[in-house]
């Protein structure tokens, strides 16, 4: 009995320890790429794959304008017959440790097998390094290389994982596990699109908007501050946001692509349409039989192949080209929204005449903002069609280009999702809201001048017509 | 006789046939005497297994808990693969709050108030008072019955259950997740967390049962004690169980009717549109704002009020098990009675006017914190007194060192330091720090695990041979104790550690924060430990099965205890005795000098006057 | 066997009190440096070592008393006679006294600091109230008034606003009103010692002294202590305390960055 209670007791043990490792986490793959058929869907896996790994497995495409951390340093020096180097380093050299992954990235050892090694000793005062990964060929002076790449990105995930993954979801669709509970639902990074940004309209985000949101939190939805995350991980996360978007935008890219002859959906759409038509025709002049969704497919199969050789390795190309370019530029000066004027003096003139830009119809914003600004204007009583398509949404109101229900802002509250300062309701107005029916009015129906009359005059709603109810069941406790 | 052995038979009873009484009951079929059966043993012993799984279920949620705080953010076994697969196999922060939620009410709600009053007191109280049964039979049966659509409940408030059924969108991520509180508007506003919606409704559904549950046994147990007790016993000659069991009953009657209104008022006020609990204006999740001018500090005056003396509820019985377990197992008389029963009821009484305690910094008046420190700090004087004179019976007894008595001696042991820990919470002052930190974990823990546990597993193993007629396996049994109490103090006693360093309770990560990422390693030295006590549940539950079939066998009274159960046969058959008890002494008269032969002095044992002045003259 | 578990009981108890000794050196105690950082953390903070030497001293006795009589009962001899007794009057007595005295004594001399920090000064109008502290899930929001004015119970045009992020004047007592956006929530400084539940419906004043400047990496952590939600643990806000100078600084600082039109960085 004893015995057997210890058997017991030891098993147990075993078997908890025995608990260490769990499932890992995978991106998951969104509803169009799993919509193509086999073939080709298998092609987008592994360039995902390839080119971007898996959550536990980081793979750094290095076309990207994504910082994916690391120092570079530059030989200055060649000493111990090529075995050791002295370095000038360009930024943090305190990552130059034992054992930190090393690359070459210019001189004659690039594109060869010793490449790639990692740091075997280094003296930080005289700045000598020495490395494993073979000497041969033996580096030059002026040859390049950069210690502990990809560790910004690593961080980037942990600190993700972490703080952002359970809303968020793995792969940035905006559907982890706590996601489904939330209103506004959380952002899906996968489109690329955010909404809150200081450039122009079809611009993507800077770093320093990313920032903005992540330190001071979205007012009015579940998005918290993560003002005390520390500067390395804040960071390392906003490259990691950054990467998961492009890792999106460029498996969207190429399903929007490839969509149009392998959809399985729209190949099996046709197959049942052309079949209607050659019903309702039975009996009157006979067309040709239309082939059946499984023929379509198979024919769709052939030239999935051919397309595969000829197309896609430009289409893989000019995907990530497309991309990079666009994220790049956005960090130029010329995307960021400067206003041309001073904020106008905020007095009772200014505010009227953004009153009545605010009803007027250059402005129209009483459509959706409504007259009075509670954000119920007539337009969230329509309904509305889907963009590209003849079908309605369901429910009334606005979308987003999510497809989800939409409130257009309450402006009396004085909650400013995307920022207070008189600059950012300014960018708000002037390139609108990415990603949703807020359009822009910069350059076009407004001048700089009449957009800040519109912002001194949204910013003074919450002063003017405060409800007073709600303050009224607020009693301050007393002790006295 | 210096020790104790299990005895086949006992002088002056014929024979230990349990059917051997001649009350001439009519055969009843397997479902009457066994499942819907009204025999308050049959009831006690299922309250009692019920309650040991439900022990292993609220001890696995526990250990999720744990398993999180020492390994924060990282694959979580079971739950990692059931729920969170898609995401590594790390919980989601709701889940956390899911599972200490859940494990407070498996444990509070379905297993230490049901293992006390309803285990324990149903087995004992007709036993050790003399009656043939409880007063209201069928009452004591829908009493269990109806624990089991509060089981029920509780899984679907936890997320468990098809969906359809229960309503509750997102499984058992989003099961009930409010704190065994359940204070508003967390509770109260469907939006404000994902366990607030339809979950939240299932779980005060399921404390209603229970509420109902402890109303019928309290009823019965107040009823059967103060009608059915058999001639001699009178009330100062009744067990302190029976007085811990009565005095609770009466705690239950007044208290919980509080409970169970506010419990209505809040589910009003999630389905009806009232507004009790939920002040006008608020906006949670961008949903409509609330109306109405309710006040959520109104909830945790009625929820307190009910579930203050309920730490009694979960207390006393357990005090009045160890006080008679003590006496047995030192040889020895009670060491003052009439202070234990006396102190018992200044428990009760004081326990109704204390519960503001919980409220110090809850925003509730501040003059009112004095009142409530005095009447909390003066709570512990009758504790202080029960622990001294459980130090006094132990005083100069002969002590069997067996697995009842180490559970025992545990039980005093860790009330003392549960006790200690409390005068720090009751200070106001004081409070206004450690309130909400891991020093009130630690604080219950000791009181509820250390205390009440430790004295159910001596009772388990005290009374077993009574409920089947064999032996719990000693040697198992004190392995089972020691494991516990070195997992329960490596886990818990650190706690009040954490508290002073200001670690607040129901944190998924305290780590983030700088002035506690030093913890972790503490924390993951308190898994393992609590790990070591789950694992060390099973030798309990696997010695219980066991020795149901294969114990030792033993016959009426194999601790040679003085209770009436003891007369009766093991176990005792429908109608308990064999014939109708007569009482002639208090139930602690271990060591009588007027017996000579043997040390103790059964409660029917008729002493004749001069064989008592023959003996006591010596 | 018996004195083994005499001496295991006595043994629990030993190594309970060295961990308790030990716990400071370890930092398993009291936050930061381990001193309050506030008058009346202080003051508390005094309350609890008392409380802790007297308890100290209980469990000491108790356990030497139980440990005293475990070994007692466990080395009994056959021979000898069990004490029968049904227990002492006078023992009762003194053991009903005693500890009453005791209890009594540690609930009046708490008596005081509550009274005084939570009664008697407990007025808004005599402290000033820098900031308006709205817990939220999860996140806590602060509102200032503009330099020179008061704060006002509704937000004004010319407020400050942080997230976050609690700058307050150090040196003397300063108040907050503590209200929430939504659920219950606890403002809990643990090195200031201070606490109070944020109720819905309640704008509640909550004020304390910070004793010595705390900026920058020295600041403290504001942390909720009230289950709010999922997001309970996320609540991480940081209090620093500063000289009225250094504040006022501040304060223009941040209003300078929340009505900036963009403009002016072009220029430059």
């Amino acid at each position: 009995m004893q015995r057997s209670c210890c058997y017991l007791a030891v098993g147990l043990t075993v078997l908890v320890a025995g608990c260490g490792k769990g499932p890992q986490a995978e991106f998951s793959l969104r509803e169009e790429t799993t919509d193509l058929i086999p073939e080709a869907q298998k092609v987008v896996k592994t360039t995902l794959k390839e080119k971007f790994g898996s959550p536990h497995e980081l793979i750094a495409w290095q076309r990207f304008p994504v910082n994916y951390g690391g120092v570079k340093g530059s030989v200055t020096e060649v000493a111990a017959e090529g075995k050791s180097v002295v370095v000038e380093w360009d930024g943090d050299a305190t990552q130059v440790a034992k054992d930190a992954p090393l690359i070459w990235v210019s001189g004659a050892r690039t594109g060869e097998k010793t490449s790639v090694g990692s740091v075997a000793t280094y003296d930080a005062a005289k700045k000598e390094l020495t490395w494993t990964g073979g000497s041969d060929p033996a580096p030059v002076a002026g040859d390049k290389l950069v210690i502990g790449f990809g560790k910004s990105l690593q961080t980037g995930r942990a600190v993700y994982m972490k703080n952002c993954m359970h809303c968020h979801g793995v792969s940035g669709d905006g559907n982890g596990p706590t996601a489904q509970y939330l209103n506004p639902l959380p952002r899906d990074y996968r489109s690329g699109v955010f909404k809150f940004t200081s450039t122009l309209g079809p611009e993507k985000p800077t770093r320093d908007d990313l920032n903005r949101v992540i330190k001071y939190g979205i007012p009015g939805t579940y998005m918290p501050s993560f003002l005390w995350l520390g500067d390395k991980e804040t960071e390392s996360v906003i490259e990691y946001i950054r990467w998961l978007a492009i890792r999106g935008e460029f498996e969207s890219r190429v399903d929007n692509d490839l969509a149009g002859d392998f959809s399985q959906k729209t190949i099996e759409a046709a197959a049942a349409k052309a079949k209607a038509n050659y019903d309702a025709a039975k009996g009157k002049e006979k067309p040709e039989k239309p082939q059946s969704a499984a023929a379509a497919k198979s024919a769709a199969k052939d030239k999935f192949a051919e397309y595969l050789k000829s197309d896609v390795p430009e289409l893989i190309d000019g995907s990530a080209k497309f991309i990079a370019e666009a994220w790049a530029h956005s960090e130029e000066a010329e995307s960021l929204i400067v206003p041309s004027v001073a904020r106008v003096t905020d007095d009772a003139a200014s505010r009227e005449r953004g009153r009545r830009l605010y009803l007027s119809d250059k402005g129209k914003c009483y459509t959706c903002h409504g007259i009075q600004g509670r954000g119920d204007g007539a337009a969230t009583e329509d309904f509305w069609k889907k963009p590209g398509s003849e079908e309605y949404y369901t429910k009334r109101g606005l979308h987003d280009t999510w497809g989800k229900p939409l409130q257009p802002r309450n402006l009396t509250l004085g909650q400013y999702r995307g920022g207070r300062r008189p600059v950012d309701i300014f960018r708000r107005i002037y390139a609108g809201i990415k990603g949703t029916p807020m359009p822009g009015f910069g350059r076009t129906a407004l001048k700089d001048e009449e957009i800040w009359d519109v912002v001194n005059f949204v910013m003074s709603l919450q002063y003017e017509s405060t409800p007073t109810k709600a303050k009224a069941a607020e009693h301050v406790v007393h002790s006295k | 006789m210096s020790t104790l052995h299990p005895t086949l038979d006992h002088a002056g009873h014929a024979g230990d046939d349990a059917h051997g009484h001649g009350h001439g009951h009519h055969e009843l079929s397997f479902i009457q005497k066994y499942v819907f059966s009204t025999d308050h043993k049959v009831i006690g012993i299922q309250f009692l297994i019920t309650t040991m799984l439900m022990l292993m279920v609220g001890g696995a949620l526990a250990l999720g808990v744990r398993w999180q705080l020492a390994r924060p953010w990282e694959y979580m076994p079971i739950a990692g693969d059931l729920t969170f697969a898609r995401d590594g196999g790390q919980i989601s922060p709701e889940y956390y709050t899911m599972l200490f939620t859940m494990h407070a009410t498996v444990m509070i709600f379905l297993v230490i108030i049901p293992v006390l009053a309803g285990a324990f007191g149903n087995f004992l109280i007709p036993l050790m008072i003399g009656a043939d049964d409880m007063a209201f039979p069928t009452l004591n049966m829908l009493s269990y019955w109806f624990m089991w659509p509060a089981i029920l409940f509780f899984a679907f408030a936890a997320g468990i259950g098809p969906e359809w059924l229960t309503g509750v969108v997102g499984g058992m991520d989003a099961g009930t997740a409010q704190g065994w509180t359940s204070y508003p508007l967390l509770s109260a506003v469907k939006t404000s967390a994902p366990g607030s919606a339809m979950a939240q409704t299932w779980w005060l559904m399921a404390v209603t049962f229970v509420g109902v549950s402890s109303m019928m046994g309290s009823v019965n147990y107040m009823t059967t004690i103060i009608n059915m007790r058999a001639p001699g016993m009178t009330l100062f000659r009744m067990p302190l169980t029976i007085w811990a069991m009565f005095i609770t009953a009466i705690l239950q009657a007044f208290a919980l009717p509080v409970l169970t209104a506010a419990g209505f008022m809040l589910v009003a006020d999630r389905l009806l549109g009232t507004c009790f609990f939920i002040p006008a204006g608020i906006v949670i999740n961008n949903a409509a704002p609330t109306i109405g001018g309710g006040q959520t500090l109104l909830w945790q005056h009625l929820f307190w009020f009910y579930s203050h003396p309920a730490v009694y509820i979960m207390l006393l019985p357990a005090m009045g098990m160890v006080s008679d377990m003590l006496a047995c197992m030192c040889r020895k008389p009670i060491f003052g009675y009439k202070p234990m029963v006396y102190s018992m009821a200044a428990i009760a009484g004081l326990g109704f006017i204390v519960w503001g305690h919980h409220m110090f910094i809850s925003g509730m008046n501040p003059a009112l914190g004095m009142t409530f420190m005095v009447s909390t700090i003066m709570i512990a004087l009758p504790s202080a007194i029960k622990t001294f004179n459980w130090i006094g019976t132990i005083w100069g007894g002969r002590l069997q060192f067996n697995g009842v008595m180490l559970n025992c001696i545990a039980f005093v042991s860790m009330f003392i330091i549960g006790g200690l820990s409390g005068i720090f919470m009751a200070a106001v002052p004081v409070d206004i720090y450690i309130h909400d930190t891991y020093f009130i974990v630690a604080h219950f823990h000791y009181v509820l695990f250390g205390s009440t546990l430790f004295g159910v597993f001596a009772g388990i193993q005290f009374w077993f041979p009574k409920m089947w007629g064999r032996m719990m396996n000693d040697t198992v049994a004190k392995f089972h104790f020691v494991l516990t109490f070195i997992g329960f103090n490596v886990t818990f006693f650190p706690m009040h550690m954490l508290g002073v360093a200001g670690m607040p309770r129901r944190y998924a990560d305290p780590y983030h924060f700088e002035y506690l990422s030093h913890l972790l390693p503490l924390n993951q030295v308190m898994t393992a430990a609590a790990v070591l006590m789950g694992v060390a549940q099973f030798l309990l539950l696997g010695n219980f099965a066991y020795s149901m079939f294969f114990g030792e066998k033993c016959g009426r009274n194999p601790w040679n205890a003085n209770g009436l159960e003891w007369t009766a046969p093991s176990p005792p058959g429908h109608g308990n005795f064999d014939v109708l008890p007569v009482v002639y002494h208090g139930p602690y008269e271990y060591s009588s000098p007027i017996v000579k032969d043997k040390d103790y002095l059964m409660q029917t044992e008729y002493v004749p006057l001069a064989q008592r002045q023959t003996n006591a003259g010596h | 066997m018996g004195r083994f578990w005499a001496i295991f009981f006595v043994a629990t108890a030993v190594i309970a009190v060295a961990v308790s000794w030990f716990s400071p050196a370890l930092h398993w105690w009291f936050p930061g440096d381990g001193k309050a950082h506030s008058n009346l953390g202080l003051r508390i903070d005094d309350l609890f070592h008392l409380i802790l030497v007297i308890v100290s001293i209980t469990f000491i006795g108790t356990h030497a008393a139980l440990g005293y009589v475990l070994w007692r009962g466990a080395t009994i001899k056959p021979e000898d006679k069990v004490l029968f007794s049904h227990g002492s009057h006078s023992l009762e007595v003194i053991w009903t006294i005693v500890p009453a005295g005791i209890l009594l004594f540690i609930a009046l001399y708490q008596m005081d600091v509550w009274a005084k920090y939570r009664v008697k000064s407990f007025s808004p109008a005599e402290t000033e109230a820098v900031a308006e502290v709205t817990a939220r899930q999860f996140e806590w929001r602060i509102r200032y008034p503009a330099r020179g004015k008061k704060l006002q119970p509704t937000p004004q045009p010319d407020d400050v606003y942080t997230v976050n992020e609690l700058h307050v004047p150090t040196g003397r007592p300063v108040s907050i009103s503590l209200r929430t956006e939504d659920v219950q929530h606890s403002f809990f400084v643990p090195e200031l010692r201070v606490k109070q539940d944020a109720v819905p419906g309640l704008v509640i004043p909550v004020w304390f002294d910070v004793i010595d400047r705390r900026t920058g990496k020295n600041a403290m952590e504001l942390v909720c202590a009230e289950l709010c939600g999922w997001g309970h643990y996320k609540m991480k806000a940081r209090v620093f305390a500063e000289s009225d100078e250094e504040f006022e600084q501040w304060r223009e600082k941040i209003a300078g960055e929340q009505f900036d039109d963009g403009f002016k960085k072009a220029a430059e």
